[in-house]
């Protein structure tokens, strides 16, 4: 069944929310609040109403009733409805091309009582074209380039390859294109107070097994995630309690990057988290908090480069944090510190898969590659040159070197004890010597 | 007959080849096929490092996300950002030294499928470690990947993947270019020699790797 969806924007949206939702709830269930006004989903009214001109002439009949100055919009895709709505002067109605019969329905102005209407199905088609793009979410100087190309409006823009597009500027600007040809990637997300949502469950007897543990979860899981799918939200938060027998509860927090609701996953997510650090006791009680979150917003597109899908980069990474420890997976990052190995490992992030637009050389930089632990070595000087170089695995002459170069991380409160040198020893490669009081070491290779 | 339609002509896979997802590595004359594995394979100061994170930095660049197998914790982001590597794209795995480690870490990266390149880091194992490496898990890797746009690079200092991998490279160094005079001259350059295991008749490629002293 196609979506259709209705808005209606509001200058006195705030005061006239209360209004507005009781017009709205004659309509549908799944209702979103916008800043100025309400975004509501009116698929399958048509079997009840007729067509989408239909549902907005009742719709504008309803506004008319309770004399409300406000715009509404009936589309297909949720965004095509909000842009029509909020691009409508007063007075006037506008609709979605791409709706069989699409229309939109007018305002009325409160202060005066006066309500007008008009429905002009003649000129829907070209309504949406000529919605100027500052009203579409482009960044300001990509609409200035735009503005000076003579691009302003959705027409215009139309025009242009939708490959040139993506290829000027990247993957994000798919958005857009969706958006202008209204494919419909926005979600509506009904306003709910609540934020989360609780599953409790006391067992009649203890559980030790582990299979069984995560058999009660599947199961609270399932009941969970229904009610969550039937408010429209995801979840990318799970706060599962376990009360055990004779020890205090253990509580695990298990996040994603992404809201999901996919249960399977959920669950692999759950085993590999408690296996990490299982339970002492046997599991009396178990209890799963979820918490609310929008869905996922778009699918990704052809254009998208090669990148694991977001459940299994997760699965994989928390498997890696199984196999060699937490702290040993995750993104490196430089750290702004003059220290000797200025990065570390961030395992709370995931990799992010951002593009670069900004073009860069391909020239091979040498890399650097330490040692793990530095290798000792025996050095011979003479006449404060380095002359010969020995390591248990392999010995030769120092042809050149530089240096020597002090080094020192907390310089404020350390002596300047330790020095370096990079030197190139016949026949074997490039290093970085080192000499920490009276012990030299390699601490790794120019390679 | 019908199983006849299966057979697929000469034409038909050399078109399929042709436009086989290559990654090129202009800067080294060098291109590797998406889904294939990848050996780099060369002594101390031979460039290895350099060209593999040459070849992150343009993945990383256009948005894929690549992972560092680090058998022996030797990896140096800052080396790799100086490179060009977008390190918020980069998932790096220290493995400690534990070579089976190393190895289960790089399975569940291929299995996950998706990753635009897996680099599994043997720089700095000692020879006779690597030799005890099965050779079953090249050929693993190799079906895994097959058909996936993953590309395994494998780095070490002596040739392990043997023909399970569809390139394997083998470098060696002409020279080292210092610049400035006395103690306090800077390295300047390596000169390199890249020679293709798997073409008995190919050139040596030269190859030279610059230093950049600027900061991260």
């Amino acid at each position: 069944m196609s979506k259709l969806y209705a808005c209606i924007i509001s200058r006195n949206a705030k005061n006239d929310k209360a209004v507005l939702l009781s017009i709205v709830h004659e309509f549908a269930s799944g209702i979103e609040e916008l800043e100025d006004g309400v975004l509501f989903d009116v698929s399958g009214l048509e079997n009840l109403m007729g067509d989408a001109s239909e549902i907005a002439r009742r719709i504008e009949r309803k506004l008319k009733e309770h004399k409300l100055s406000a715009n509404a919009a009936v589309a297909a895709a949720a965004e095509t409805a909000i842009l029509l709505a909020r691009a409508s002067s007063p007075h006037r109605v506008s609709t979605s091309p791409s709706v069989s019969s699409p229309h939109v329905s007018k305002g009325a102005s409160r202060p005066t009582g006066d309500v007008t209407s008009q429905i002009d199905l003649s000129d829907h088609a070209d309504k949406f074209s000529q919605l100027p793009l500052r009203e579409l979410d482009i960044d300001p100087d990509t609409l200035d380039i735009f503005d000076d190309l003579g691009i302003r409006k959705i027409s215009d823009l139309r025009r242009v390859p939708v490959d040139d597009l993506i290829n000027r500027y990247g993957r994000e600007f798919q958005a857009v294109i969706d958006t202008i040809e209204q494919k419909g990637g926005r979600i509506l997300t009904p306003n709910i107070k609540e934020s989360s949502l609780t599953w409790e469950y006391d067992l009649d007897f203890p559980v030790e097994d582990f299979e069984q543990l995560i058999f009660i979860v599947n199961h609270g899981l399932d009941k969970l995630f229904s009610r969550i799918s039937y408010s429209g939200f995801s979840t990318e938060q799970l706060d599962i309690t376990l009360g055990l027998r004779k020890k205090a509860a253990r509580s695990y927090e298990i996040k994603t990057s992404f809201p999901t609701l996919e249960r399977s996953f959920w669950l692999k997510l759950v085993n590999l988290r408690i296996a990490l650090d299982p339970p002492e006791s046997e599991i009396v009680s178990v209890r799963v908090i979820s918490y609310f979150t929008r869905p996922r917003p778009s699918q990704r597109g052809l254009y998208a480069v090669s990148r694991p899908e977001p459940e299994d980069l997760l699965l994989t990474v928390n498997k890696l944090k199984k196999l060699v420890g937490e702290e040993n997976v995750g993104v490196p990052v430089v750290l702004d510190q003059r220290v000797s190995e200025p990065f570390a490992v961030d395992p709370e992030q995931l990799p992010q898969g951002r593009e670069k637009l900004e073009i860069r050389s391909e020239k091979l930089t040498a890399a650097f590659n330490y040692f793990r632990p530095p290798l000792p070595a025996a050095v011979t000087v003479a006449d404060k040159r380095l002359l010969y170089i020995k390591t248990p695995f392999w010995k030769g002459r120092v042809k050149q070197y530089s240096g020597m170069w002090k080094k020192n991380s907390h310089w404020w409160n350390r002596p300047w004890h330790d020095r370096e040198w990079d030197i190139e020893v016949e026949e074997r490669g490039v290093f970085r010597l080192g000499r920490n009081e009276d012990e030299w070491f390699l601490y790794g290779e120019y390679d | 007959m019908r199983n006849l339609s299966l057979v697929k002509t000469l034409t038909h896979l050399k078109e399929e080849r042709k436009h086989s997802e290559e990654i090129s590595l202009e800067s080294a004359g060098l291109s590797f096929t998406r889904g294939t594995l990848a050996e780099l394979a060369g002594g101390p100061s031979t460039g290895k490092t350099s060209l593999v994170l040459s070849l992150l930095s343009k993945l990383t660049r256009a948005g894929e996300v690549c992972a560092v197998v680090d058998s022996t914790d030797g990896f140096d982001p800052c080396s790799a950002s100086l490179s060009g590597v977008e390190l918020e794209n980069l998932l790096w795995v220290r493995c400690g030294g534990d070579l089976e480690k190393a190895f289960l870490s790089a399975d569940y990266l291929v299995q996950a499928k998706g990753f635009g390149a897996v680099w599994l880091n043997l720089n700095g194992l000692p020879k006779g470690r690597l030799r005890m490496v099965p050779k079953t898990y090249w050929y693993r890797y190799r079906t895994r990947i097959k058909e996936t746009p993953t590309l395994v690079l494998v780095t070490a200092e002596e040739p392990v993947t043997g023909s399970a991998s569809q390139h394997a490279f083998t470098l060696s160094r002409e020279d080292v270019a210092w610049s400035g005079k006395g103690r306090y001259k800077l390295l300047k350059e390596f000169s390199l020699n890249l020679h293709s295991r798997k073409e008995f008749y190919g050139n040596r490629l030269p190859a030279s790797v610059g230093f950049d002293y600027s900061d991260v």
